[in-house]
């Protein structure tokens, strides 16, 4: 019993710290939700041809955005992942930059 | 009968007028196979996104085309055999854009059903568990 007293006893202020710590922390990094463009503006087929389109989807280097980033859902990442790779294919946009 | 997009890259080192004849004799295999052209749109001198064997733009001519797929099968044989022909792209889309308007039509059917609710403030949402817990630490380091 009294060990158990013990271990609650840190573990309640480490809690406390992590708290004072968030709060001011909260103030300045307001995350802002991240919505599907697609599910938000209701585009179901992503057309390999709309290169304006794509291009939203490709940073500097080339590569695909990842989801985690754009924040698009995973049905239309993987559509827009094959849409990418078909335009890619026929020069339209990189492979890869530098 | 299916749809495709079809998509071709001639050599730059033709002119543009050239580039069409090129073209056309695709076009012409696809409607001999017994194809019909739904849409056309040369695109025109592009520049590549990378250099493909050292040239850097291409002519590019694009057809969407409700073909059987034996006709599509030979064209693009005839345009792997070509060596004025870069690049070439078939894409069979009419499955895809079935898939689509069925979403659509789902999506529009559920906002009739159910109107779009209006969006809680998340200032509120979010405050509400954290000074709750914030409460229950309280209690906790008192005891």
């Amino acid at each position: 019993m009294r060990m158990g007293g013990g271990s609650g006893r840190p573990g309640g202020r480490g809690a406390a710290g992590k708290d004072a710590k968030s709060g001011p922390r909260k103030k300045f990094f307001v995350r802002r939700r991240k919505v599907c463009k697609f599910c938000a503006e209701k585009l179901e087929y992503i057309d390999w041809k709309d290169i304006k389109l794509l291009q939203g989807f490709i940073p500097e280097r080339g590569k695909i955005l990842p989801r985690r980033i754009s924040g698009t859902c995973a049905l239309h990442q993987r559509k827009l992942q094959t849409a990418i790779k078909r335009a890619r294919s026929i020069a339209l946009l990189p492979y890869a930059t530098d | 009968m299916r749809l495709y997009d079809i998509v071709v890259l001639v050599t730059p080192d033709l002119a543009d007028e050239d580039a069409a004849k090129v073209a056309g004799e695709y076009k012409k295999i696809l409607v001999d196979g017994g194809a019909t052209v739904v849409k056309e749109e040369p695109w025109g001198k592009r520049r590549l996104a990378f250099p493909i064997g050292r040239r850097r733009e291409a002519h590019y001519v694009y057809w969407q085309v409700q073909s059987e797929p034996a006709a599509v099968a030979e064209a693009e044989r005839r345009m792997g055999l070509s060596d004025q022909v870069l690049r070439h792209l078939a894409v069979r889309v009419d499955e895809e854009l079935k898939r689509a308007a069925k979403m659509a039509e789902r999506l529009r059917k559920k906002a009739i059903k159910r109107p779009p609710r209006p969006p809680a403030p998340p200032t509120e949402a979010a405050a509400a568990p954290a000074a709750l817990e914030r409460a229950e630490r309280a209690e906790r380091s008192e005891s």
